[in-house]
């Protein structure tokens, strides 16, 4: 008796599929990390139970979530957009530093009022993310130098920049710990009344916003995916997929730079080397839940700040390592891809008396 | 100066070896039509498993083939996504990284601050004795760790087996042109296998060389990149196992004046007319900090160099690198 498998390619996609894929994911992944939890003798269910219900059912966990969210949402769309035209930024980290570098040295050296300085800093922090982005843009585009590699070796490079600069040049009033000096007042984000959650969140609202309409209504958006989608044909349809690489990295770049200023400007108050807690490598999961727009970039960066948030709770309350919040994103990623294939393919499986001698099986050769 | 030159010829043969391991690892891989970016990852792996087994076994030749079993378990996960379920190999292999990351960070708390007695300095069997004395290439080359000599030894192996043997000539078939090979009679879907394992275990012998060897200690994400940079060497070395061993020397010759580089001091008088402009640059750029940023530019300008000079079909990539292999399609 043997058991076969046959793969079929699915001519569509039900729609259950579609918008279930995230869902299953999710769930995938969190049935996989209770194996760790088991390990470490924690009860799955009370540990998820502290995580999310407890996160989100309190205005401080509430709070804490939409802080976190800013950052993780920021850097989301600086790997989401290079997505759409098919390209991937695994540097969002290295744009988040140099946007904070930037924007720090700007809210710290430069008198003005609030309504002027805040603005300034945010616009030299999305240069400075920006013009980290569009080297390894420049590159690909004018001359298909392999983006993953140059992105991701730029990080490297930016976050020992910042070390740099706060341990030497920039280093502020802080006696022996390495850090900036505090930014001025004016330069720090105002609290939202009723919210109590700093300006940053509208200004990552308003960039989901800015990129939803980028991608649905306007011609570069319509390029971008397009170009994504297949290049070839976009080339012979007279787009300039160059253009399209640059402008993706470029404005993705300086969404991850603001994100950077932001968690400055709105949680810490000053610059410290490794300040971010990989908030630019947790995007690229972000980005991938999301990529079928940016509102769902947004809601898969709202369940990644709950898992920070109630991670944090599960460490306080459970001894539970920090990092396994990085495992759960790696699994959740896993389970992802994995839902993208019974997305692409339909698998019958069946037990058969006998197999025919030329029957291939080709998704059994595990 | 001659001592100098010698310590440093030393210190980027040891520096070197990592980048051999994980670009040899890759080279299989890729010539096999998957790329592997979870070297990092399993390099991470291979690290941390091989300096606990060693830690409790009390065997540093156990604690490597642990690390090679876990990098190659790791691959076994990039294969089945990417070969059996045909997934995107550069997300599967990003998310592999990241899962090495993680697993480490998670398991490897315990593991820091611990010490114990890695490979020992040895001269190379039968012949390193008469050979050490040799001035200035003699110590870097002929005393070393047995992963160093390993290390070595396989540029020659790889080649051969790749050039050399039918089974290395199906690997390469497999990459370039899965359908024929498959016409041919060759297992498409087993060879790949055997790439992306291979390559993970190599990946996980270069982490356990640089746990058990090199530093002879664990820190939390101590492989700090160089799986990118061997990764970024496969395409340098265009696919050719001798080209990698010239590329990973060059790296670790940067990696070695790094360390170093405190001995060095270009300054000029304070008198001279420069000396206001210069000394405060090279104070810059001499600065630790700064320098460890050296190989990771190093590497994109040697990316930049490499595929700017070929064009993509004199850069000797794999066709069907990328590309998932399925039968039924047409």
């Amino acid at each position: 008796m043997n058991l076969s498998v046959e793969l079929e390619a699915r001519e569509d996609v039900p729609a259950w599929l579609v918008y279930g894929t995230p869902v299953f994911t999710v769930v995938g992944a969190l049935a996989l990390s209770a194996v760790a939890l088991v390990a470490l003798s924690v009860n799955p269910v009370a540990a998820y139970g502290t995580m999310f219900v407890e996160t989100l059912t309190n205005p401080f966990g509430l709070r804490q979530t939409a802080t976190r969210t800013v950052p993780l949402v920021l850097t989301g769309l600086a790997v989401y957009l290079p997505l759409r035209a098919g390209l991937w930024n695994v540097g969002a980290e290295g744009q988040l530093y140099m946007g904070a570098v930037v924007g720090t040295w700007i809210g710290v050296n430069v008198s003005l009022p609030m309504v002027a300085l805040v603005p300034l800093a945010i616009l030299g922090a999305g240069v400075a993310g920006g013009i980290w982005a569009g080297i390894p843009g420049y590159l690909r585009a004018k001359w298909d130098v392999n983006e993953i590699i140059t992105t991701l070796l730029l990080t490297f490079v930016a976050v020992q920049i910042a070390s740099y600069l706060v341990r030497g040049p920039m280093q502020g009033g802080l006696g022996n710990i390495p850090g900036s000096a505090e930014l001025l007042d004016a330069a720090k984000y105002p609290t939202i009344p009723v919210l109590e959650v700093h300006a940053g969140f509208l200004v990552g609202l308003l960039a989901v916003a800015v990129t939803a309409v980028l991608v649905a209504r306007t011609r570069m958006g319509f390029e971008v995916t397009f170009v994504g989608s297949n290049p070839l044909a976009a080339a012979q349809a007279g787009m300039s997929t160059a253009r399209v690489y640059l402008f993706v990295f470029l404005v993705g770049g300086a969404f991850a730079g603001i994100g950077g200023f932001s968690e400055i400007s709105g949680v810490q108050g000053r610059l410290r080397p490794a300040f971010s807690p990989d908030y630019g490598f947790t995007a690229i999961p972000i980005a991938l839940l999301g990529r079928n727009g940016a509102v769902r970039v947004l809601i898969a960066a709202v369940f990644f700040a709950v898992l920070f948030v109630g991670g944090s709770r599960l460490e306080v309350s459970y001894g539970v390592p920090a990092a396994l919040v990085d495992v759960i994103q790696a699994l959740v990623i896993l389970c992802l891809i994995t839902a993208e294939f019974f997305k692409r393919y339909s698998v019958d499986v069946q037990l058969a008396e006998e197999r025919t001698p030329t029957d291939g099986e080709p998704g059994g050769a595990a | 100066m001659v001592g100098f030159a010698a310590g440093l010829l030393d210190a980027a043969v040891r520096a070197s070896t990592v980048f051999i391991f994980a670009a040899l690892g890759e080279i299989i891989s890729e010539r096999g039509g998957v790329l592997n970016l979870g070297v990092e990852g399993m390099m991470l792996v291979g690290a941390l498993g091989g300096f606990a087994t060693t830690v409790v076994t009390g065997s540093y030749w156990l604690g490597f083939a642990a690390g090679m079993a876990l990098g190659a378990a790791l691959a076994l996960i990039h294969a089945f996504l990417c070969i059996t379920l045909k997934s995107s190999q550069v997300i599967s292999g990003v998310m592999l990284t990241l899962l090495g990351t993680g697993l480490t960070t998670y398991f490897g708390t315990d593991w820091v601050n611990e010490s114990i007695d890695g490979f020992p300095q040895m001269t190379l069997p039968l012949v390193g004795e008469y050979l050490v004395g040799i001035p200035v290439i003699g110590e870097a080359f002929f005393r070393s760790t047995a992963p160093d000599f390993i290390a070595l030894a396989l540029v020659p192996t790889v080649w051969w087996f790749l050039f050399r043997t039918n089974l290395g000539l199906e690997v390469i078939s497999v990459g370039e042109d899965p359908e024929t090979a498959d016409t041919m009679g060759v297992d498409v879907f087993k060879m790949r296998y055997l790439c992306v394992l291979l390559g993970g275990a190599f990946a996980g012998a270069a982490g356990a060389h640089l746990s058990l060897a090199f530093s002879q200690l664990w820190a939390t994400g101590m492989v700090a990149g160089r799986g990118w940079i061997a990764v970024a060497l496969v395409i340098f070395a265009q696919w050719r196992p001798e080209r990698a061993l010239v590329g990973a020397y060059l790296f670790g010759l940067l990696d070695a004046l790094q360390l170093r580089s405190q001995g060095i001091d270009l300054a000029l008088d304070p008198a001279s007319p420069l000396a206001g402009v210069v000394n405060p640059a090279l104070e810059l750029l001499m600065h630790p900090t700064i320098m460890s940023t050296y190989p990771y530019l190093a590497t994109i300008v040697v990316l930049v160099v490499t595929v700017v000079r070929f064009d993509d079909s004199r850069l000797g990539a794999p066709s069907a690198l990328l590309e998932p292999y399925s039968r039924e399609t047409d």
